[in-house]
């Protein structure tokens, strides 16, 4: 007894039983429960497929043990239990269907075997092989005549001829010597099984047998007799079956079928009543409550009502392995368990995920019911042939989270917005209506805005009145200090070259000033060459030789030797000289 | 002491206990409880317990009322309300049940953590029943599956039973007993 890690599933299930070496291959098709010893102790029966041509066992399990094992014959397509007679203890029938059979288990003992009825013969086909056997054509012959027979021929030959067509020319005597004796039979095989009740809903009330073939019937046959109660026709091919009704009274019968159409057929008409086209074929269907839903092979899982009307589609992470119902009515809890390939079981109710299981292994059969005296037992089979057994726990809840994507929860909380005010109002009003003129008005300033700046940009280049030399090749930025209070001024003048790399050689500096107010040390000066980056000060006394209090601009230009225009142009606003007011 | 043990004994004032029986259904607990009974009160007919059942029996120093609860699925969520008023645990586990083990631990769990038991020292006394069974598991089995070396705070005290025949009980219950009386003085 090992137990795996319930990481995942929210801590909901309980970890009763796993064997990841059970052997065990099976569908959900071929599982079921059934108290099959009248102990009120379920067992779980599995027509399990062994490696697909040999090793097909009817096992029965038993809490965590293997109890019985019975060999099948053929590969099952389906086992369902149910009740066939009213005798006391109640003990529930098994029906495996493989092949064209139906094999009855009582008491885990062969009971009957059910054979589907046999099809129509083509006439042709029949007298073909009526000549071969009393040696009017011989082998090659009769391959020229079958093969032009199954091109025309609306009714489709038998197994028999179709295998001697595929035969290989050195093997067609024997095949011909060993067949030609026995009279040619065209059978079709069981594809899916359900069961219906006859006339009562008791949970152990009598069924009735019901049997989708591969020659597109439905078959009710009745379980004390075994004769066919009933015959539908479906325009393909039905692969998985949902039941539900009383036959006596009312039923329903949901198939699934090979084209990627789900049928529904009723009681007293032969024919589907309603349809339902899907986008891509149909992997699993069950039925919950009044509502069916679909896994499909595009990785979607789909609800429709019980008249065909589709309710909801979602897409799930990865493509659909197996589905079954979970109904657990004493907690009312109806929810479908959907098995995918990335190692996941998802349970919805409708379409919101209510809990997700890690498995170890991709699942392949799932079954939800009473197992031993458990009421909410989850059975899975995986792809490994494991066996896995979890419990649903007494206090689990499942919470319904919306899992759809969309708006989060708070986005729909109203906001606290205070009312609007009558400007607010007015103002608006007054947009909607003038639109179009505030935005011509605001674009008309906004170009007149740009017009003034571009003109004073023009200006300020043509007469390169600005402290920064716009010329690419000699960069340079200066600033001016004025220090002291007069009559004698320290001017320094800081000047930077703020190129990356490129020193910047042979400038000179020159003052333009009124000279009746102002004398300056050295009106002319060489600037030493100028390393990128740092900052030269350049210092020049200046005397005010006014004593009237007045000042004014001094002009500094940066020149450079072999040009006319100066690199760079700054004005000084002298302050007033207060040393000679003091004195 | 002593003599006002024997004194209470003489007047047939026996000190009274409540005892829990729990465990999952079809654990063998109503068995066991009419085991427990003098031999001229036992009945013939076990059937499943619907809600709880009161019973009383006698030992040599005390008289036990036991609350024999049903185990069924749907009546478990009972169990608690009877949780105060009992004075020690009689848990019963089918040991032939394996699939279900893991049940009973998740119910046993539950128990010891619900806010009436858990600051308690109540005694808990585990039956292993069905011992009769053949591939029933050993009462070490059973006590490693439910994780009893877990319990620290409480005595506790696991043993084999079959029920049908009535092994092992006895010596369930007088561990019980001394329990019960080294917890009184």
């Amino acid at each position: 007894m090992s137990s795996v890690d319930s990481s995942g599933d929210g801590g909901k299930w309980l970890d009763a039983h796993y064997d990841p070496v059970a052997g065990l291959y099976t569908f959900s098709s071929c599982i079921d429960l059934a108290d099959l010893s009248g102990d009120r102790e379920s067992r779980l029966v599995v027509g399990d497929l062994g490696t697909g041509s040999s090793g097909m066992k009817l096992k029965v399990y038993r809490g965590t043990a293997l109890i019985s094992e019975n060999s099948l014959l053929d590969l099952p397509a389906g086992l369902v239990a149910f009740f066939m007679d009213l005798h006391e203890p109640r003990i529930p029938a098994v029906a495996v269907a493989s092949g064209p059979c139906i094999y009855v288990y009582k008491n885990l003992r062969p009971y009957f075997k059910f054979t589907l009825p046999s099809l129509d013969i083509n006439p042709l086909e029949q007298d073909v092989w009526q000549q071969a056997r009393e040696g009017q054509i011989d082998p090659v012959m009769l391959k020229e005549m079958l093969e032009s027979i199954r091109k025309k021929a609306d009714v489709p030959l038998s197994v028999r001829s179709l295998r001697f067509l595929s035969l290989e020319s050195d093997e067609v005597d024997e095949f011909v010597q060993l067949y030609k004796q026995q009279p040619i039979r065209r059978q079709t095989v069981i594809t899916c099984i359900g069961t219906l009740k006859k006339s009562t809903a008791d949970e152990d009330g009598i069924s009735c047998l019901v049997i989708g073939t591969e020659n597109s019937d439905v078959f009710i046959l009745d379980p004390e007799a075994f004769t066919i109660l009933c015959k539908m026709s479906l325009p393909t091919v039905p692969t998985i079956m949902d039941v539900t009704g009383q036959f006596d009274v009312e039923f329903r019968i949901t198939v699934a079928c090979r084209n990627g159409s789900i049928y529904i057929l009723r009681r007293e008409s032969e024919k589907p009543k309603y349809c339902i086209e899907l986008s891509s074929h149909p992997v699993g269907l069950v039925r919950v409550g009044k509502n069916m839903v679909v896994g499909c092979t595009d990785e979607s899982l789909q609800g429709f009502t019980q008249k065909g009307k589709k309710l909801w589609k979602i897409i799930l992470p990865a493509p659909v392995t197996t589905m079954a119902a979970m109904d657990l009515p004493t907690r009312g809890l109806q929810a479908v368990l959907v098995g995918l390939a990335n190692c996941q079981v998802h349970l919805y109710r409708d379409k919101n995920l209510l809990s997700t299981i890690k498995t170890p292994d991709t699942v392949t059969s799932i079954c939800f019911g009473r197992y031993g005296r458990e009421d909410g037992t989850l059975i899975m089979t995986t792809k490994g042939g494991g066996l896995m057994v979890k419990i649903l726990k007494r206090t689990a809840v499942f919470d319904d989270m919306d899992s759809t994507p969309g708006p989060p929860l708070a986005q729909s909380v109203r906001l606290n917005v205070p009312k609007k005010t009558k400007l607010y109002v007015d103002q608006t009003l007054r947009e909607r209506e003038n639109g179009l003129a505030m935005h011509r008005a605001f674009h008309m300033d906004l170009s007149r805005t740009r017009v003034a700046a571009a003109r004073a940009y023009v200006k300020a280049l043509e007469s390169s009145l600005t402290p920064m030399s716009s010329s690419l090749s000699k960069p340079l930025k200066m600033n001016a200090v004025v220090q002291g209070l007069g009559p004698s001024f320290k001017l320094t003048l800081n000047i930077q070259n703020t190129a990356s790399c490129r020193p910047i050689m042979n400038l000179a500096i020159n003052f333009l000033y009124d000279d009746n107010l102002y004398r300056i040390r050295n009106p002319y000066m060489k600037i030493p060459l100028l390393v990128p980056g740092l900052i030269y000060p350049v210092e020049t006394f200046v005397e005010c030789t006014s004593d009237k209090g007045i000042s004014d601009i001094i002009k500094v230009f940066v020149l450079h030797e072999e040009k006319s225009s100066p690199l760079l142009t700054a004005h000084i606003n002298m302050p007033v000289s207060e040393g000679l007011v003091l004195s | 002491m002593g003599l006002f043990d024997k004194l209470v004994g003489w007047l047939g004032l026996k000190k009274e206990v409540n005892v829990l029986c729990l465990g999952l259904d079809n654990s063998g607990k109503t068995t066991i409880i009419n085991k427990l009974k003098p031999s001229n009160a036992q009945v013939q007919d076990i059937v499943p317990t619907i809600g709880f059942s009161i019973e009383k029996f006698k030992t040599s120093s005390l008289s036990f009322t036991v609350f024999d609860m049903s185990g069924q699925g749907r009546y478990r969520n009972l169990w608690e309300h009877y949780y105060k008023e009992g004075q020690a645990i009689i848990f019963v586990i089918d040991s032939a049940d394996k699939l279900r083990m893991v049940v009973a631990k998740e119910e046993l769990d539950t128990l010891l953590n619900h806010p009436d038991i858990k600051h308690r020292r109540i005694p808990i006394l585990f039956f292993a029943n069905k011992m009769d069974v053949r591939d029933a598991l050993s009462s070490v089995k059973v006590s490693q599956l439910l994780c009893l070396e877990n319990i620290k705070d409480k005595p506790w005290y696991i043993c084999a039973t079959d029920a049908i025949r009535g092994d092992g009980l006895q010596e369930g219950v007088d561990w019980l007993q001394d329990q019960i009386k080294t917890m009184k003085t």
